[in-house]
């Protein structure tokens, strides 16, 4: 690392300043002259169909500007996933039914949040309950009640850019109802893996839905200007471009009609990708009034209606040689996706994304179902799909490996992939640094004399120890629209620069680690770097703060900007000191003769000779990167064919827990993550990351869980749903294994997400470890380790 | 009907007219344009609102703004002094304990709130001082590192 000079290093962040002081603009800080409020009527009922609605008394209420119903946006449709196979089944209101608790019925927008909410309880909505399912089993019966009558047509922004896919339609249609995805692969033949395997083991395993917590509530302020013709909004989100795109579709403006300015996101984790109804009802209703119109949800409405991780059941058959060699693999996923489809086409393929970078499996078979149910609707959420189907692969080899009384990490090691394979849709490891993380995953947690499961007796005491291990994978970005990042480098009189780049600040430090990128291509200080960011006006098209593409994808753009911007400096530099580009070197904003560094130019002097000697040209830099330079195809969700990701990241993480065996509590002790990040553009903002995924993977792992009865949200506040807080907090290590990714900027990848999702099975199998039961279903809870052990006692005696 | 409420805040002198309902987190939010404490979940849960009310941390959403009157508040917009950042400040910037930030000022008053009453901390006593103040970003390790390095600094 020490042949750079700013980026690798821990710098403070640029955004740092603005956000101690309290000056930082979040979306819930946006306020505009004449501003309205808008507030939902929500249905009280998981199923039910719309009789009629009265909003008369609502209308006349003092204050009150609007009233919307359905009736009025009926045709209005959008989602997270719009395809041929996957058409959007969202609508901004309901239209004649409602399908989960809390799907939206009616908007008002008045003059104060106080008045809106007044209006509501004078909304008369007479409504005709239907039966309800709240399981993925109860909704796949052949009798169950239909939650989405309609079949539509979708078009995906493909289409959209005149590739048009194959319609396709479900292959099992027939056979499951409420299905609203089906992911099926297969590579070797795993029948006959099975039957190659010594042992074979079958195991079930369930997570639960889990709630983003985002600090800042979802929020949305929009303001049309009739006579400019233009919809101006400040959304907290993720990818301005990608909610541009899908806003103006569902608003039928043309696309450079709506401007996303730029605001502040207080944390996403996924949350605040899809398309909200506040976001297109905010829209409409200033388009409506010609008034700025402010949504901002309360937090029950954000635990209840925006989205959640999917509850998942995930059923595992493994076969493997006596040395732990893993043969064949039979995986079977049931995604719970609630009312609307939100992600569940997209989850049921990324529970296989991010399985099968892992472990060399000559005989995989892999079918995933998403389903519709009653429930709350579930969308991204840090890792997406990867803490599920992590939780369940790596609790099922610790099990093997003990079965056969073998090491896991030894079991690990013998089947992890390496840098040079080609996974089976044509993915490159071009680097891949899970051999050394699960080396020092295991010193750094002391495995061999932590690892309970080589002591010669079983413990006894009442506080038990033990530990497990788990290691997951993410990609780098994907082919998702806007399908590439641009950036471009104004270069100033005094050798600063300016960054456009139409990356989201969310927490995860993009505006610095860019600059950092930016000014070590260029040969200047971070401190030189300003950045203007986060506006679809003022910067090009970014692929969006998802799918961890931010510092490959937009990194590579900003770096290609950087050395356009530097070229051009050289170039005018050379002119001026007679020489070639080849014979210059640049340091501290100057070019000198590499040969005689007594004769330079100043980064201001070759400027100004730009601006004379070129017809004003001022240097500016302009660079873009494809999200997967090698293809053109978004890869199939439902077959699992086409190329995913340039680069995977990787991490392996340890857990030692301590388990009091009176009361079933778990204490998480210390956790080891050694995150393959490829290069730390910013070592404090790469340890940041991992340490807020360890900690979310935590909760994850042993409290946190929405807890729904006949689909009705029984823990929405801080209170009930219990996430971690600062006296949680565990001893954290954080290590980074460098494998300098050589598609990605100066080596670097994926580290935003990944390492949320090997803490759910290392906890697991460290808490089997310590008392010799196992938890199969999340969150572990203090009366599932008590009942497990008890059972085990029952058994025993 | 409104209230004449007079109070301090940041230093300064202010008199308002606020309704009975509203917190003093609407009115910092909403009537002063002092934004940097956050409406987080509005019902005291998640400490993103925190101010120090005549030195004390308080949710701010549980506080009715009437109740503020005579009174002194300091918000995350009046911690630093003469255009240098307070050392809980310049300490979150240089430990990385700033992410999406939407937490930060209510951790700082806290935090500071704390310090103020006691500065010889335990890391046990800082976690427990920012336990009603929730972070999803950091895992809360660089947070308390930065309040520790803080109380370190004003022992020796």
């Amino acid at each position: 690392m020490s042949q750079y000079n700013v980026v690798g290093k821990g710098l403070p962040r640029v955004d740092g300043p603005e956000k101690v002081t309290g000056k930082a603009v979040f979306t819930v800080d946006v306020s505009l002259p004449g501003m309205l409020h808008g507030k939902f009527l929500r249905s009280p009922h998981p199923h039910a169909k719309i009789l009629n609605i009265d909003t008369r008394a609502a209308e006349q209420l003092p204050g009150v500007r609007a009233v919307l119903t359905g009736r009025e946006i009926a045709d209005v449709r959008y989602a997270f996933v719009d395809t041929p196979r996957y058409p959007a089944d969202e609508q901004p209101l309901a239209v004649d039914k409602v399908r989960y608790i809390g799907d939206e019925v009616a908007v008002v927008a008045a003059e104060s949040e106080a008045i809106a909410e007044e209006a509501l309880s004078l909304i008369k909505v007479e409504y005709e309950i239907l039966p309800a399912v709240f399981t993925p089993e109860e909704a796949m019966q052949p009798d169950a009640p239909l939650l989405h009558e309609n079949k539509f047509t979708g078009t995906s922004a493909w289409e959209d850019w005149g590739a048009t896919q194959r319609v396709n339609t479900y292959e099992t249609e027939t056979t499951h109802r409420n299905l609203s995805g089906r992911t099926f692969i297969t590579f070797g033949d795993v029948e006959q893996g099975l039957q190659e395997a010594d042992y074979v083991r079958e195991d079930c395993f369930q997570t639960a839905a889990t709630a983003h917590c985002a600090m800042e509530p979802h929020a949305a302020v929009a303001s049309y200007d009739p006579i400019e013709g233009k919809l101006h909004l400040w959304l907290s989100t993720m990818g301005i471009f990608l909610k541009r795109y899908n806003l103006s579709r569902a608003l039928k403006l043309p696309i450079s009609r709506v401007r996303v300015h730029h605001s502040y996101a207080g944390g996403a984790f996924g949350g605040k990708i899809d398309v909200f109804p506040y976001e297109f009802c905010a829209a409409y209703l200033s388009m409506k009034l010609g008034l700025p119109v402010k949504i901002e949800l309360d937090r029950e409405e954000v635990f209840t209606t925006t989205r959640q991780r999917h509850p998942i059941k995930i059923h595992l058959k493994t076969g493997v040689k006596k040395d732990g060699t893993i043969v064949a693999q039979d995986v079977k996923v049931i995604a719970d996706n609630g009312g609307y489809r939100g992600s569940g086409s997209i989850v049921i393929f990324l529970c296989h994304g991010f399985s099968f970078p892992i472990y060399k499996v000559p005989h995989y078979r892999y079918e995933g179902l998403s389903v519709y149910t009653n429930n709350p609707v579930r969308g991204p959420q840090r890792g997406h799909g990867a803490p599920q189907i992590r939780f369940a692969i790596d609790s099922q080899l610790d099990l093997i490996s003990r079965e056969l009384g073998l090491d896991p990490v030894e079991v690990m090691l013998k089947n992890v992939r390496q840098k040079g394979d080609v996974l089976p849709n044509g993915d490159m490891l071009n680097s891949c640094g899970l051999r050394e993380s699960i080396q020092e995953a295991a010193a750094g947690i002391n495995w061999p004399e932590k690892r309970r499961q080589f002591s010669p007796a079983p413990a006894q005491e009442r506080f038990r120890r033990g530990v497990g291990i788990s290691l997951c994978a993410m990609f780098s970005g994907a082919m998702y629209y806007p399908f590439a990042s641009a950036a471009i480098v104004k270069l100033h009189d005094d050798g600063s620069a300016t960054l456009y780049t139409g990356a989201q600040e969310m927490g995860q430090g993009c505006y610095t680690t860019m600059a950092q990128v930016l000014a070590e291509e260029l040969g200047i200080e971070l401190a030189d770097v300003h950045v203007v960011a986060g506006d679809t006006e003022l910067t090009p098209i970014d692929i969006g703060s998802f799918l961890s593409g931010g510092a490959l994808v937009t990194g590579n753009a900003v770096k290609l900007a950087a050395a356009d911007a530097r070229r051009q400096l050289l170039e005018c530099a050379a002119e001026l000191l007679g020489a070639s580009v080849e014979q210059l070197q640049v340091r501290e904003k100057k070019i000198y003769l590499k040969q005689a560094p007594e004769r330079f130019v100043t980064y201001t002097q070759a400027i100004q000779a730009s601006v004379f000697k070129r017809n004003g040209n001022p240097i500016i830099g302009t660079g873009s990167y494809k999200g997967y330079p090698e293809t053109n195809r978004y890869p199939s969700l439902a077959k699992g064919k086409g190329l995913f990701t340039s680069a995977y990241g990787f991490a392996a993480q340890t857990a030692e827990v301590e388990v009091d065996t009176v009361t079933g509590q778990v204490k998480l002790l210390k956790a080891v993550t050694f995150h393959d990040c490829g290069f730390p553009l910013n070592k404090t903002i790469v340890e940041g990351q991992v340490q807020g995924c360890v900690s979310m993977g935590m909760g994850q792992a042993l409290s946190e869980e929405i807890i729904l009865e006949k689909g009705q949200l029984f823990n929405p506040s801080f209170l009930t749903y219990r996430l971690p807080l600062a006296t949680d907090t565990p001893e954290t290590i954080d290590g980074l294994v460098s494998t300098l990714e050589p598609n990605g900027p100066f080596g670097a990848k994926e580290v935003g997400e990944g390492s949320v999702a090997g803490m759910t099975a290392a906890i697991a199998c460290a808490v089997h470890d310590a008392t010799g039961v196992r938890v199969d279903n999340l969150p572990i809870t203090p009366e599932k380790v008590l009942r497990a052990l008890t059972a085990r006692e029952k058994a025993l005696s | 009907m409104k209230k004449l409420i007079k109070l301090t805040v940041n230093g300064i002198q202010r008199e308002i007219e606020v309704e009975p309902r509203q917190t003093l987190l609407e009115v910092l939010r909403e009537d002063l344009g002092l934004t940097g404490a956050k409406k987080g979940c509005n019902q005291g849960e998640c400490g993103a609102c925190t101010v120090l009310l005549d030195g004390q941390a308080v949710s701010s959403c549980l506080v009715l703004a009437v109740r503020a009157h005579g009174k002194t508040v300091l918000t995350a917009e009046g911690l630093a002094t003469d255009g240098q950042l307070h050392a809980l400040q310049q300490a979150f910037i240089a430990h990385g304990a700033v992410q999406c930030g939407f937490c930060t000022s209510g951790m700082l008053l806290s935090a500071k709130a704390l310090l103020d009453r006691n500065p010889h901390l335990t890391t046990r006593e800082i976690e427990e001082s920012i336990d009603g103040n929730i972070c999803r970003c950091t895992g809360y390790v660089k947070i308390i590192e930065a309040i520790s390095a803080v109380a370190q600094n004003k022992n020796s």
